[in-house]
């Protein structure tokens, strides 16, 4: 049935053949496939895939700029680096426009004139310089009862084919000694050659001649600064010291798998060990550049009373989890300001940071501020006794009523639990005794101290109430006792010494008493005069009382 | 106007150090000569190393030597050890492998070359050659060998690039250095399986370290009898028919005896031709079904999950594979043990006629033996560049393996393995290593020029070609 046949029944008119026309000029312009993209196009068997194939259509070439091609010569050159310099070669070069306008007897004119171009790559071959001796200097200054001249001439032929590398001159190292001696001599050489020479053996010849024709061709003060260096080092070469190294290094290459395994495992953990030792002083170096940076000068008394106190610890919590939620950002990210914008607030918020490093939780796990550079808490391990110890870790029995508490408030708490006159005289007592206010490095025992010396101090300063008190006492009895002996001047006389003692000791209970109760009143005028040493001392007798 | 920036004094040559000087290079093995021209990426010409023999002449190439009709004995001028045996021949084959795809020389085409004609015919062209013009006089000629090659040997060779070819320069590369150079290395430990050698060597600054060279006969061949001793003990006994001898088959079930009509011959081929042909099916075989066993462990040791991999082996898809007279059979953990004696000597098949082979002749043995042989600093930067070269490497898993035998040999160093991916580039390591020295700008100062060659003689190979 024909195309025809089919148009006759459907009562289509006209003919067939324009179709096949058609067809054929979709198909005459579809390219030619070759290798694996007609592969790729073959799979598709009768239905080809619908994949376009790019027809790359050149771009035409503008006739305006059209060259003339370019013209290329197998030219002739040599190479200066040869030890043969007569070999030519040919290569295929671009015709320089000057020497073309012979056109095609370039080559004849190179040939014929002798000008054959050099090799471009001659000026890479460098040799190596190996010492050189005469007989004479050798029988001065090279003898050595283990090498022969021979030998030693093989030794540094060696050397320089092979430019120094010893690997090779230990491998190619075939010394055969000259048979045509006498017997004896050949006997003692065939003994000699028989003790195989290593590698360290050879490099300790090599230097040593080397170091020595060094010196003899140029006394080692006229050296420059790159001579001498070579010099030391070939004079400083070591054989046993070579060898040695190699044997450990054998002896590492060839472990069995325990051996590797455990010493991978040692090597694991000893990167553990500095790594955390890197984080260390890398913290203790920040912590250092925080204590440094300038005291903060803000007004502090907003945070004296206890209200104020309690504002402070919030916005310190506060920071804290923002910190934390921030971590990802980076340890310095900024802060965000404080509630209040106290002018205080970056420099608390410093301190909170480095106190934490030393704070840990009930746990007992590396608490670190640092989110990014921490690892997670699966790094979390028991802590060694010496280890709690130098992080200050504590563990305790149970958790204090009062709820956990930051060890800085606790170094604090004696001066600001003070009311504000107290704690200036505490604080100007500190500043006496060259004490900063904050402490720099708040370890456990520092702070320790820190809160004895302040516990101290408060006595100190009680016991200086007291005494003022008392004194002023005395000194009223006194004036007291006075007029009364003026009036009743020819009277009989009153009170006795022990009674005055009986009346001081009461004075005192009173005295703490109030210091506890109520803000004293008492001056500070004159404290400051007190020198220093006497001061401690009475710190330090207090202390032992307090400890009592 | 932006073609005139790029004008000829650009010389690109400063880029990548290439300045070819159209230098042949010749890599001649047991199982083929590779030639073709420095710079290239594959040789031009690969030419089977066996060549026939029949009383009107000789004939070289697979288009000749496959000849049934021709009553040919076929031979191979290389030795077992991958040296030259025959000169004569292996001059001539050279040649051949030169002259019918790459030089302008007149002999060009295969049918009138003289090579494959009558003997009297070809006498006639000889002495043309020898009269007029040598194949390779405007070619520098690279040519390699093995590292065991012997100093007759190497002199022999230079011998023929200047005398009877006419070379201007010529130089000749150890094979294996070739193929480092080829990996882009210049230091390296180069493990080489081709036909007939197993080799591996140390190389260090493009120097072969000489203690270093350990070589066996466990290779490409010896796999061939390997797979002869499995299709005789397999039950049933499995027929190695080549394919001339079919004339037509029929399909038949797997493991069912093989239905085929044989063609007759009037005078029936050599033993060495049928030889040959079995070989081209055993390669077949090789290709497409045989396996190493990958490791980690041995086929025969045990694993982790209490089993020996062998067992574990045998539960894997196996692989069918039809003989040319139409039999066929799955080959299950045969096509690991065949190639496993490579690895592990008590795993190999004994061969009849032949010692068993030895602990030292394996292949982790020979790079511990190797590694040995060198000083220590130079080892753990070994084991770091070992180059895999050889049409025999291609095997299934045989890289994995040896990367899991050192391993496993040097916990506590470091294994690198470096094998080409293509198949080209793995059975040419060599050629190509050859054809980016001999495409050096650096390298023209090394060649032996024609007139050091008449100045010193033949012995000037020895000196500086080390
Ligand atoms: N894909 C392959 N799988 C296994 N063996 C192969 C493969 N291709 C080639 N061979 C084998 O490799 C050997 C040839 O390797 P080659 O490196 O060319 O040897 P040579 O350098 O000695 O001539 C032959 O024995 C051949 O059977
Ligand atoms: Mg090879």
């Amino acid at each position: 049935m024909t195309s025809h046949d089919v148009r006759d029944m459907l009562d289509l008119p006209g003919e067939a053949a324009p179709r096949p026309a058609k067809k054929q000029k979709v198909a005459a312009p579809r390219p030619v496939l070759k290798g694996l993209a007609r592969e790729v196009q073959n799979l598709g068997g009768d239905n080809p895939i619908a994949i376009v194939p790019e027809v790359s259509v050149f771009k035409k070439k503008r006739f305006g700029s059209r060259k003339p091609a370019a013209k290329w010569e197998n030219r002739s050159f040599k190479n200066s680096a040869r030890d043969d310099e007569t070999l030519v070669l040919k290569h295929w070069r671009r015709k320089d426009e000057s020497s073309a306008a012979p056109s095609g007897e370039g080559e004849a004119v190179a040939q014929d004139g002798g000008v054959v171009e050099d090799s471009t790559f001659a000026k890479y071959n460098v040799k190596v310089i190996t010492p050189q001796y005469d007989d004479e200097q050798y029988q001065r200054h090279l003898q050595d009862n283990n090498w022969s001249k021979d030998e030693t001439d093989y030794l540094v032929s060696l050397a320089r084919d092979y430019d120094l590398r010893w690997p090779i001159i230990w491998d190619r190292y075939e010394y055969q000694p000259a048979i045509n001696l006498d017997p004896e001599t050949a006997e003692v050489a065939i003994v000699a050659k028989a003790e195989n020479r290593t590698l360290e053996n050879l490099k300790a010849r090599y230097y040593t001649v080397a170091a020595t024709m060094m010196k003899v061709h140029k006394p080692p003060e006229s050296m420059n600064q790159a001579e001498f260096n070579l010099l030391e080092l070939m004079q400083n070469f070591n054989p046993n010291q070579e060898k040695s190294r190699k044997q450990f290094a054998e002896a590492a290459f060839s472990r069995t798998k325990e051996e590797a395994r455990e010493e991978e495992s040692l090597l694991i953990e000893l990167k553990r060990i500095l790594a955390r030792s890197d984080k260390l002083a890398e913290e203790r170096r920040e912590l250092y550049a925080r204590l440094e940076a300038p005291p903060s000068t803000g007004n502090i008394g907003v945070f004296t009373s206890s209200q104020g106190l309690q504002q402070l610890l919030h916005q310190l919590m506060q920071a804290d989890k923002s910190k934390k939620r921030r971590s990802i950002m980076g340890p310095d990210g900024t802060s965000p300001a404080g509630p209040s914008g106290l002018n205080q607030q970056p420099s608390f918020d410093r301190r909170e940071s480095s106190v934490r490093e030393s704070t840990s939780g009930p746990s007992g796990g590396s608490n670190n501020k640092k989110g990014p550079a921490q690892p997670g808490p699966t790094e979390r391990r028991q802590l060694a006794p010496e280890e709690m110890q130098l992080y200050g870790v504590k563990i305790p029995e149970r958790i204090p009523s009062s709820g956990p508490s930051f060890r800085s408030e606790k170094l604090q708490k004696p001066i600001t639990s003070k009311s504000s006159v107290q704690q200036q005289k505490m604080l100007s007592v500190l500043t006496e005794l060259g004490i900063p206010h904050r402490l720099i490095m708040p370890t456990i025992a520092v702070g320790e101290s820190y809160e004895a010396l302040l516990g101290g101090i408060a006595t100190l300063i009680d016991q200086r109430k007291v005494m003022e008190k008392i004194q002023g006492e005395i000194n009223t009895i006194k004036e007291k006792k006075r007029r009364e002996e003026e009036e009743r001047a020819a009277k009989m006389s009153g009170f006795g010494g022990d009674g005055v003692g009986d009346d001081r000791d009461v004075k005192v209970e009173e005295g703490e008493r109030e210091k506890s109760a109520a803000p004293s009143m008492s001056d500070t005028g004159g404290q400051h005069k007190r020198s220093a040493s006497v001061l401690s001392a009475v710190s330090e007798k207090s202390t032992k009382r307090q400890k009592k | 106007m932006a073609s005139q920036t790029l004008n000829s004094s650009m010389q690109p040559t400063d880029v990548y150090g290439g300045d070819e000087v159209s230098a042949i290079i010749l890599d001649p093995g047991y199982s083929s000569v590779r030639a073709g021209f420095a710079g290239e990426d594959t040789p031009k010409s690969f030419v089977n190393s066996h060549y026939g023999v029949n009383e009107s002449g000789t004939v070289f190439g697979d288009d000749a030597i496959h000849n049934p009709l021709a009553a040919l004995d076929i031979r191979n001028p290389m030795s077992k050890e991958g040296i030259v045996e025959d000169w004569d021949t292996a001059t001539r084959l050279w040649e051949y492998s030169i002259t019918s795809r790459l030089t302008s020389f007149k002999q060009a085409d295969p049918r009138t070359n003289g090579l494959n004609d009558d003997l009297k015919d070809m006498d006639v062209e000889m002495d043309g050659i020898e009269e007029g013009e040598k194949p390779l006089e405007e070619h520098p000629l690279l040519m390699t060998e093995t590292a065991w090659n012997s100093p007759k040997n190497r002199e022999k060779s230079i011998e023929i690039a200047m005398e009877s070819w006419g070379c201007p320069a010529f130089w000749l590369a150890r094979n294996s250095v070739m193929a480092a150079f080829g990996a882009g290395k210049a230091t390296a430990l180069v493990v080489d399986v081709g036909a007939s050698t197993a080799s591996v060597l140390a190389i260090h600054d493009g120097l072969i370290l000489k203690k270093s060279v350990q070589k066996s006969h466990l290779a490409g061949n010896w796999l061939s009898s390997q797979l002869r001793t499995l299709f005789e003990t397999s039950e049933p006994k499995v027929e190695l028919v080549p394919h001339y001898m079919i004339m037509s088959k029929s399909p038949v079930d797997a493991g069912a005896p093989a239905q085929a009509t044989y063609r007759k011959y009037e005078k029936s081929p050599t033993d060495s031709f049928r030889a040959l042909e079995e070989e081209r099916v055993l390669t077949e075989f090789k290709e497409s079904v045989v396996q190493v066993w990958p490791g980690p462990g041995r086929l025969n040791s045990n694993n982790q999950m209490g089993m020996t991999n062998l067992e574990y082996a045998k539960g894997q898809p196996g692989r069918v594979f039809e003989m040319p007279d139409g039999y066929n059979q799955m080959w299950g953990v045969e096509r690991f043990s065949v190639s496993e004696g490579m690895f592990d000597e008590k795993a190999a098949l004994p061969i009849p006629g032949e010692q068993p082979i030895t602990k030292a002749q394996t292949i982790p043995e020979m790079v511990k033996a190797s590694v040995n042989a060198v000083d220590m600093d130079l080892r753990s930067q070994l084991l770091q560049n070992i180059v895999v070269t050889g049409g025999t490497t291609l095997i299934n898993g045989f890289t994995d393996r040896l990367n899991n035998e050192l391993v496993a040999m040097y916990p506590s160093a470091r294994i690198k393995i470096q094998a080409a991916g293509l198949t080209a580039e793995r059975r040419f390591g060599s050629w190509i290593g050859g054809s980016i020295l001999g495409s050096l700008g650096t390298f023209h100062q090394m060649w032996i020029s024609r007139k050091e060659y008449e100045e010193f003689g033949a012995n000037v190979v020895e000196k500086r070609c080390k």
